[in-house]
């Protein structure tokens, strides 16, 4: 078994103006997907990100505060997924609930170092 | 989808009472930014739910909502924007006074209030109080009614404007006031639940929802003691009359089926006797509206076990008494529909021919289909097919056209 994250991006719920029940049926699909992770022992961990991005860049560690890039391109959040292979991974994300929205998910495998 | 863990329309019902109780706080002028917040509160509680869900749900919604109100307060004392009274003095005390149950309820009816203010127009009334009441979207709002969203946005951007400009105080209006104020509360609420009610379209499970809203605001006039009248109760006794009613007007194939034709035990008993005890409530000083008696014709149709049992007298008998106090050309359509129940079809068609027929508006095709039915009753069915073509021109619902098709069909066999 591997390590996945999955990298959501896109479907900013703060900038789409969905109304409260909208809201609410998206919380309904997401909280089955996970429940569906977390009951086949796939789901490993995953965070929510706030949209306010901070930026350090260059040399000079310039600091400067976003946003950077429009809300489309935004990551929203990550969960980290055991799977076999980046296939099964695939098979795990149909269940996404926000490409309606234009969201998107991102999968890549974690490095393992060996030592 | 499982999310039967969280009450039906939690976010919605939720949402109304925290505008409500953050613009108490804040005031009118500042209902964009408590509305931003109140939204922004719920994406993050969606984010926050994705693994977990909260023991009580509604209990995390309401601190949220209060952290966000401190927040915001806070943010307003370094002077970041000019609030008009931002309340001083330990504030957090204040704040979980205006969330407890009764101050809520009072802050959702100065939302009423200021939704039903005489300064806005019908149109913005109703959208206004869809919003920020009952928490419904641009698109909901647009797919309920019937507007396009652009519509809905522009009326909503009105309502808030004018709101503005006349700085109407976020209040229940004082004792001399209250009497025409709470009239314009009731009418609003009686159209939102005839546009639930009587159109048909494809969107039907939103329109129902807009009949669960005016029920659910007309309940909310009734917990407070100086609103609870005669008229409140009758209106809340009509909403409960129809709405017991709701289920048996369509089909499986959401196909309209007339009021001859349903299945009377499908009339749902526990809203039909809540309308009951809100009537008895409502006659108790004997002042009657015009609310009252069409409440007693709704439930004198409900009290009739088969369609030929109903009591066309006792009916024509309401009709006549609302007419003495509003006489509108759409009650005097419908007398004439009971005038040929009764079989006078005399004194039925007089009044068809002496309506004006300009006032029933979109409803001129009902006009026609009335005529179709007097003279397919009078065996006249050539002019019937006549009368009810012309209704087919003029109706825009498809479950309506499809209805009135099947009549036409039953003129032309059944002579």
């Amino acid at each position: 078994m591997k390590d996945f994250m999955m990298i959501f991006v896109g479907a900013d719920y703060g900038t789409l103006g969905l109304s409260p029940d909208e809201l609410q049926s998206r919380y309904g699909k997401w909280f089955a997907w996970t429940t569906k992770m977390q009951k086949n022992g796939v789901m490993k961990s995953g965070e929510a990100l706030q949209p306010q991005v901070k930026r350090v860049v260059g040399p000079e560690r310039t600091v400067t505060d976003g946003p950077f890039m429009e809300s489309k391109e935004l990551i929203g959040g990550f969960y980290i997924v055991q799977a076999k292979n980046a296939e099964d991974v695939v098979e795990i994300a149909q269940d996404y609930p926000d490409y309606d929205l234009g969201g998107t998910v991102e999968i890549r495998e974690v490095m393992v170092f060996d030592r | 989808m499982r999310d039967e863990k969280l009450a039906a329309h939690l976010f919605r019902h939720q949402y109304g009472r925290m505008v409500s109780i953050l613009t108490r706080i804040f005031g009118l002028a500042q209902l964009e930014m408590v509305e931003d917040a109140v939204q922004d509160t719920f994406a993050k509680a969606l984010l926050s739910w994705r693994n977990k869900v909260p023991e009580n749900p509604e209990a995390w919604l309401v601190a949220a909502a209060k952290n966000r109100a401190i927040d915001l307060l806070r943010k307003a004392k370094s002077d970041q924007f000019r609030i008009g009274k931002v309340p001083s003095g330990p504030a957090t005390v204040l704040l979980n006074e205006l969330f407890l149950e009764n101050e809520v309820e009072d802050s959702q009816l100065r939302m009423v209030f200021t939704a039903c203010h005489p300064a806005l127009k019908p149109t913005e009334q109703i959208a206004f109080a869809l919003k920020t009441i009952s928490g419904f979207g641009i698109r909901e709002i647009a797919s309920a009614l019937l507007l396009k969203e652009e519509t809905v946005k522009k009326r909503l951007s009105r309502a808030r404007k004018t709101i503005v400009q006349r700085s109407i105080s976020f209040a229940i209006p004082n004792a001399s006031e209250l009497p025409a104020r709470l009239d314009r509360v009731l009418e609003v609420l009686y159209l939102t639940f005839n546009e639930g009610f009587h159109s048909n379209n494809k969107a039907i499970l939103i329109r129902r929802e807009l009949c669960g809203e005016a029920i659910r605001l007309c309940r909310l006039l009734l917990t407070k003691e100086s609103l609870r009248t005669g008229k409140v109760y009758a209106l809340f006794a009509i909403m409960c009359f129809h709405a017991a009613r709701l289920d048996s007007r369509v089909d499986g194939d959401g196909e309209i089926v007339d009021i001859k034709h349903q299945d009377r035990s499908k009339w749902y008993l526990p809203l039909i006797n809540l309308g009951h005890s809100a009537m008895m409530k409502a006659t108790t000083n004997g002042q009657y509206s015009a609310y009252h008696y069409e409440a007693a014709i709704a439930a004198e149709h409900l009290r009739a076990e088969t369609f030929e049992a109903t009591d066309w007298t006792q009916i024509l008998h309401w009709y006549d008494q609302l007419l003495t106090l509003q006489d509108s050309a759409f009650t005097r359509l419908n007398k004439s529909v009971v005038l040929m129940q009764l079989g006078d079809f005399a004194q039925a068609k007089k009044i068809l021919d002496d309506l004006v027929v300009g006032e029933l508006a979109q409803r001129k095709y009902l006009y026609h289909s009335a005529y179709a039915e007097y003279y397919f009753l009078t065996g006249h069915p050539q002019a019937a097919l006549k009368s009810i073509n012309r209704c087919l021109e003029l109706v825009n619902s498809e479950p309506e056209k499809r209805y009135f098709e099947r009549k036409k069909t039953g003129y032309k066999s059944d002579r």
